[in-house]
């Protein structure tokens, strides 16, 4: 279905995932019976990853975003769907391999929690750099060198440092040095910035863009915040309860949404320059209100029809590598009533669980 | 909820003092809340931090004053401390907190200093006049109990006349006041989202139709929808209950769109004061255009933005002269000697704490900072600095 997107051939594409899917099974807390439970955490979902590009994965939390994240790192095996990397088929089934991990790496929200707290900075470099083969005599000068590409300068100032003397974007620069040191092709920033201070956030995203754009590497940026999957990515793609529901470049995307989830994501977004631009869903939603059949984002939807309660929608096209899981986009008009005026649920229409 | 006694801090003024008796006083009822000069401090001697720094402002009766800041600024500190929640080693080392109580019942109207009253005034405020809902609302609920009996216990010691069944009524209003079904409150608190349960904590806190609700960063852990949502129940209530409501976040376009008011902290100090649209429109501080400048914007074309060099101050090791200057792009030799104070500007109802606009004639004030600044001054401005 949603092949790759209109990337130039000239950039390769580093890595490759096709029908990623995730199911876990869980037993509902629940006083007198214990129900089993399929969550749909992540289900086939397409996407490369390209040499000096960013794309963003935006979704509330619980969209199934880590889980993805992780599965592209091979850390969580996928129940099924296919990896290529650097146009190796992987399988996907098997362990990682040092050489996966070392061209695949991950940068995970809690600069505090990832970096341990009894190990100075040199210390946690030098041990992944002899991990993925580095000799000891080399590993002092990489260590060095890994700290000034993410411009903590001097070096000789933060290796000897412990975490708790760091501040959360220095720490945070030193776990994406970490990642580096190991020369990957692939970065996967889960959440990179959002324990961050406000005012150091740009200095960290600005630092990705310029590894993408001078190294040329392949960074998927995993966020809640549009703005800065804007502000950062080529191409944004949107996730629902494990799924793809609207994916393009990031600009069109965030200036032209089609899907009602991510005008509601935009709508979301605090925008002191256009208060009335206000989203006003009401209802309180749980994870619950996810449907089971047809469209993921029914229950919670402004314009659902009755195709929408029956039949899961699939990626319509509606700009140039732009599509959109929605059924207000498919071209037969007979399958779509009416398109929905742009208000929001009626009072009384809630989602209550 | 427990507090700390503390000792009769050494640098209360005489004012604190002859207010700490509870006397009823003539119309004071415009504020709600009247601070001056509040300080407080960690630790002693050498290793003291100095967390708030001779903080003054006032709330008017439903309004709502938003609190700006990074993380580490004080922001908690300050509510902590204001409200006597504050633990040790903090301590109020100066100042006055003075609640202008009416909703007593039959008590009529009376002034309360908050730092020197005793634990039996206290606990007569909290809830009733007073409340605050925090951050993380998984350690404010008590985690083996349903949630509804946290209403009950609330609702058990300050009203005794209601009975059980009154009492489960109430907390049934009040839970479905922020949109979430009667049956939550059978809940445990882990059976609940994060987004629920900080609703849990708003009912909780309107329990007693308090006059002032002080939020600590209430809808930071949650994502942007549920965000929005909790925004939107919070004006309704707001509507509806006709509390004063102090809502700190380091999100200052949030508070942009709730506060009436918006102070802006910096390592323990305000050092910006003004109304939302004011300080959005044309903000004064280095910092506040900085942190303004520090968010993407959603429209227009993607320009590299820079944000604020260096990182938060550490309280424990502080600079001198004023606390932004080696971060700040502006910075005059006489900002890394001298604090600037906090100084009404003569135009409009704001202060700022910095010398480029209280610094006398001689200074020049750059375009994007100065009273007419446009939002394409401020966004050059930030695109051209280094
Ligand atoms: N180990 C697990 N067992 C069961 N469910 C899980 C597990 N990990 C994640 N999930 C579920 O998968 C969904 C997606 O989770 P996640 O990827 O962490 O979301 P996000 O990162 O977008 O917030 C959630 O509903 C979560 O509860
Ligand atoms: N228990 C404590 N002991 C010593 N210092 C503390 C303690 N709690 C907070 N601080 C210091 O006080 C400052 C302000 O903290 P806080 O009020 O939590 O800031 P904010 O809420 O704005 O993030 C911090 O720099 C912190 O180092
Ligand atoms: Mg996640
Ligand atoms: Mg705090």
């Amino acid at each position: 279905m949603s092949e790759t997107l209109n990337q130039p051939t000239s950039t390769p594409v580093q890595l490759s995932a096709r029908h990623l899917t995730r199911h876990f099974t869980t037993r509902i807390p629940g006083r007198f019976m214990k129900a089993k439970h399929v969550v749909r955490a992540v289900d086939d979902v397409s996407l490369d990853l390209v040499a000096g590009h960013v794309t963003a994965v935006v979704g509330e939390s619980g969209s199934g975003k880590s889980v993805l994240a992780r599965m592209l790192a091979r850390i969580v095996k996928p129940t099924s769907g296919e990896l290529d990397l650097e146009g190796t088929p992987i399988a996907v089934g098997a362990r990682r391999t040092l050489d996966y991990a070392s061209k695949v790496q991950l940068v995970l929200q809690d600069p505090f929690a990832s970096n341990n707290p009894v190990h100075h900075v040199r210390h946690s470099l030098e041990r992944a750099l002899l991990l993925h083969g580095a000799t000891k005599g080399t590993v002092d000068e990489l260590a060095r060198a890994a700290l000034t590409r993410v411009s903590l300068e001097p070096p000789d100032r933060f290796l000897d440092s412990y975490p708790h003397e760091l501040s959360g974007g220095q720490l945070q620069r030193v776990s994406i040095a970490r990642a580096l040191c190991v020369r990957p092709s692939v970065l996967l920033a889960d959440e990179p910035i959002s324990m961050l201070d406000v005012s150091v956030r740009l200095g960290v995203l600005n630092l990705l863009k310029g590894l993408c754009d001078n190294e040329q590497l392949a960074l998927l940026y995993i966020t809640h915040d549009i703005a800065s999957a804007r502000y950062l990515a080529d191409e944004t793609i949107v996730m629902y309860a494990g799924q793809i529901v609207e994916r393009s470049i990031s600009t069109a995307l965030v200036d032209e949404p089609t899907h009602p989830y991510t005008q509601l994501l935009i709508a979301s977004v605090p925008n002191p320059a256009d208060p009335t631009s206000q989203a006003r869903e009401k209802a309180e939603h749980t994870t619950f209100a996810v449907a089971d059949v047809g469209c993921r984002f029914a229950p919670r939807c402004p314009y659902a029809m009755d195709v929408c309660r029956t039949s899961d929608p699939p990626d319509f096209t509606v700009g140039e590598g732009h599509t959109s899981r929605c059924w207000l986009h498919a071209s037969e008009p007979e399958a779509v009533s009416e398109v929905a005026p742009p208000e929001r649920r009626r009072e009384g229409e809630t989602t209550k669980t | 909820m427990s507090a700390e006694r503390l000792e009769a801090p050494p640098l209360v003024d005489e004012r604190s003092r002859s207010d700490s008796l509870v006397s009823p006083l003539p119309a004071r009822s415009d504020f709600v809340l009247d601070v001056s000069n509040f300080s407080v401090v960690y630790g002693t001697g050498e290793h003291m931090v100095r967390a708030v720094n001779d903080i003054s402002f006032t709330l008017r009766r439903s309004a709502v004053l938003g609190v700006a800041g990074e993380s580490g600024s004080g922001k908690s500190t300050l509510v902590y401390a204001m409200t006597r929640l504050l633990r040790a080693p903090g301590l109020i080392s100066g100042g006055v907190v003075n609640l202008n109580t009416t909703r007593s019942g039959d008590a009529g109207e009376e002034t309360v200093n908050l730092v020197t009253a005793s634990e039996k005034e206290l606990r007569k405020i909290r809830w009733s006049h007073v409340s605050i809902v925090l951050q993380s609302a998984l350690s404010a609920l008590n985690p083996v109990l349903r949630v509804g009996r946290d209403f009950d216990e609330v609702l058990k010691t300050h009203r005794p006349d209601m009975t059980r069944a009154q009492r489960r009524e109430r907390a049934a209003e009040l839970v479905s006041s922020v949109g979430l079904n009667e049956d939550r409150l059978d809940r445990f608190p882990h059976e609940l989202s994060g987004g629920q349960r900080q609703r849990i904590m708003i009912a909780l806190a309107l329990a007693l139709d308090p006059e002032l609700v002080i939020m600590d960063e209430p809808t930071t852990a949650l994502d942007v929808v549920t965000q929005r949502e909790i925004m939107n129940e919070l004006q309704d209530l707001r509507a509806r209950f006709d509390f004063a409501m102090i809502f700190i976040t380091h999100d200052l376009s949030l508070l942009v769109e709730i506060a009436d008011e918006i102070v802006v902290m910096y390592a323990g100090s305000i050092v910006e004061r003004a109304r939302a649209n004011e300080l959005y429109e044309a903000p004064r501080h280095p910092y506040t255009l900085g942190l303004l400048n520090s968010f993407p914007p959603m429209h227009g074309q993607r320009r590299e933005l820079t944000g604020i060099p260096g990182s938060p101050p550490d309280l424990a090791d502080l600079p001198t002269g004023c606390k932004f200057h080696s971060r700040c792009p502006y910075a005059m030799t006489r900002c890394r000697d001298e604090e600037p104070p906090l100084t009404s500007l003569g135009d409009s109802e704001r202060s700022v704490a910095c010398w480029l606009h209280v610094g006398g004639p001689g200074v020049s004030v750059p375009v994007e900072l100065s009273r007419d600044a446009t939002t394409k001054d401020r966004a050059h401005a930030n695109g051209e600095r280094p």
